[in-house]
């Protein structure tokens, strides 16, 4: 499980979380919702232990994060985070490098299954192509925690749904995905848990299917409630 | 493989192609430079003797024999040099920069690897330092070439001729190609702190900005100051009891405690401080 604990998070004098908790679990899709620059992209970042914060504490699996966690959670950024002067290939050779965990079978599917080719160089890539080279080297990890910050971001449609997919795959079964995004209807039918951010702080997390059974709403119903009151 | 092994192979493939055209520019630009230099030698020695009737003697007295150092003093050779030099310098910020900014973020996977974050550290600067190294293997392979093609161009009445040996022992280049072991260990582990320094400079300004340009002018500043303090002792003390060995001695201790703190600040704002 993953475990964010009342964090704050400075820029300056500005505050941008507030007391942050919430919990994501192995295999939920848990979203992280609210309006650009509410500290989405923080909090993802403060939980792979790329940005310090000035309060409170995440754990993953009960530990604080170590280098060892890296082999048990990734994160997919809405940025390309390999050299774009690459190849696919040699991406995935970089990765299989590193990672104990990489998992060449599942890299070699998911090649198939957003039709890209390996010789292709990142820099040659349109938008969505790279988003889905950035969501291939994470999911052919054989991690427990995918971490994916706004995976629509900038993508045309084709694109949305070839990634939307990758959802009801079996790619992502038994995994905890922790997702954030302002664009929630590509994938509102998917997600377990949400969790609304607004000023820094959580203003309501619920599960959505209870939600959706006991007061038959779905979750834009209950962001305009909270959003719009 | 040893995962810091695969992270200085990959640093040094980076570089290479760059690297590589350093060498080049080195090889091409010195070799060039010796027949140069040895041909514009004897087209005047020549002018004097058959024009201006100038004895073969009364030239070398007047003109100096050719040696390699005329050449080693020239831009010709002087030239690659300080251009290699000052592209490693650059390269020492670039090596980290280049990992945030332009259009990827290359730095996010590199802090996320299974592995000691020092690791890329010590990685970076690893590959400064065999860098440098090779650069300056090169430049040992390519004198004894020089010195060839020197004395194939200017007939021996006309040379006074160096050993390869004599060259490398010549000013700057003595520090360059160290005579010994102890000079390799003194002038290359100076080199790495000064590295491991400017790194966790860099490294300051990447965990707190605007701050942190501040911290890292400061840490580079005080560092020198450690360095020099036995210098600065010897100049503003009016009394001082070290022998130069002792002085010596007492720098080396200087310079590990420079280089470690570096390294522990560094590792310290990689795992604690730093921000994507």
């Amino acid at each position: 499980m993953i475990e964010v604990n009342e964090i704050q998070k400075k820029f300056g004098r500005k505050k941008v979380l507030k007391g942050v908790s919430f919990t994501a679990e192995k295999g939920e899709i848990t979203c992280v919702i609210g309006i650009n620059g509410v500290g989405k992209t923080t909090i993802l970042n403060a939980i792979m232990n790329l940005t310090p914060l000035n309060g409170g504490q995440i754990l993953v699996n009960g530990e604080t994060i170590n280098k060892h966690s890296y082999e048990k959670i990734t994160f997919i950024p809405d940025a390309i985070i390999m050299q774009p002067s690459m190849t696919i290939a040699e991406a995935m050779e970089f990765m299989a490098d590193f990672y104990d965990s990489w998992n060449q079978e599942r890299a070699t599917e998911l090649l198939d299954f957003f039709k890209l080719q390996e010789s292709e160089k990142i820099n040659h890539l349109s938008k969505g192509n790279r988003a889905k080279v950035n969501l291939l080297l994470g999911l052919a990890l054989d991690v427990d925690y995918l971490l994916m910050d706004e995976p629509f971001s900038g993508i045309d449609i084709f694109s949305r749904e070839q990634i939307a997919d990758v959802f009801t795959s079996h790619l992502v079964e038994d995994r905890g995905v922790l997702i954030t995004t302002h664009e929630i209807n590509d994938i509102e039918h998917l997600i377990d848990k949400a969790v609304l951010l607004d000023n820094g702080k959580v203003l309501k997390q619920f599960d959505s299917e209870e939600v959706r059974e006991t007061e038959g709403k779905s979750i834009v119903d209950v962001m305009r409630e909270v959003y719009q009151p | 493989m040893n995962r810091f092994v695969k992270l200085l192979n990959f640093e040094l493939s980076r570089f290479m192609k760059i690297y590589l055209v350093l060498i080049a520019l080195t090889i091409i630009v010195q070799v060039v430079g010796v027949i140069v230099t040895a041909n514009s030698y004897m087209a005047e020695a020549n002018k004097m003797i058959y024009e201006e009737g100038l004895s073969q003697a009364q030239f070398i007295q007047q003109y100096r024999s050719m040696s390699f150092l005329r050449f080693a003093r020239s831009l010709w050779f002087m030239g690659p040099i300080a251009v290699c030099a000052a592209a490693l310098l650059f390269y020492i910020f670039m090596i980290w920069y280049r990992d945030w900014f332009g259009k990827n973020t290359f730095i996010y996977r590199l802090l996320m690897l299974p592995t000691a974050r020092i690791n890329v550290y010590l990685a970076k600067a690893a590959s400064i330092v065999l860098m440098v190294l090779g650069l300056v293997s090169v430049q040992l392979i390519i004198l004894p070439l020089e010195n060839s093609v020197l004395k194939w161009l200017v007939p021996i009445d006309f040379r006074s001729d160096m050993t390869v040996e004599q060259v490398v022992g010549w000013d700057y280049l003595s520090i360059l190609i160290p005579q010994t072991f102890t000079e390799f260990i003194l002038y290359y582990g100076a080199g790495f702190m000064a590295v491991s320094v400017l790194f966790t400079a860099i490294l300051f300004e990447r965990s707190f900005k605007w701050k942190g340009i501040l911290l890292g002018i400061g840490f580079v500043a005080i560092s020198g100051v450690i360095m020099l303090s036995p210098l600065l002792a010897t100049v503003f003390m009016d009394h001082y009891y070290l022998y130069p060995l002792e002085t010596l001695g007492l720098e080396v201790v200087l310079g590990l405690l420079v280089t470690a703190v570096s390294l522990w600040m560094g590792h310290y704002l990689l795992t604690k401080k730093i921000t994507v």
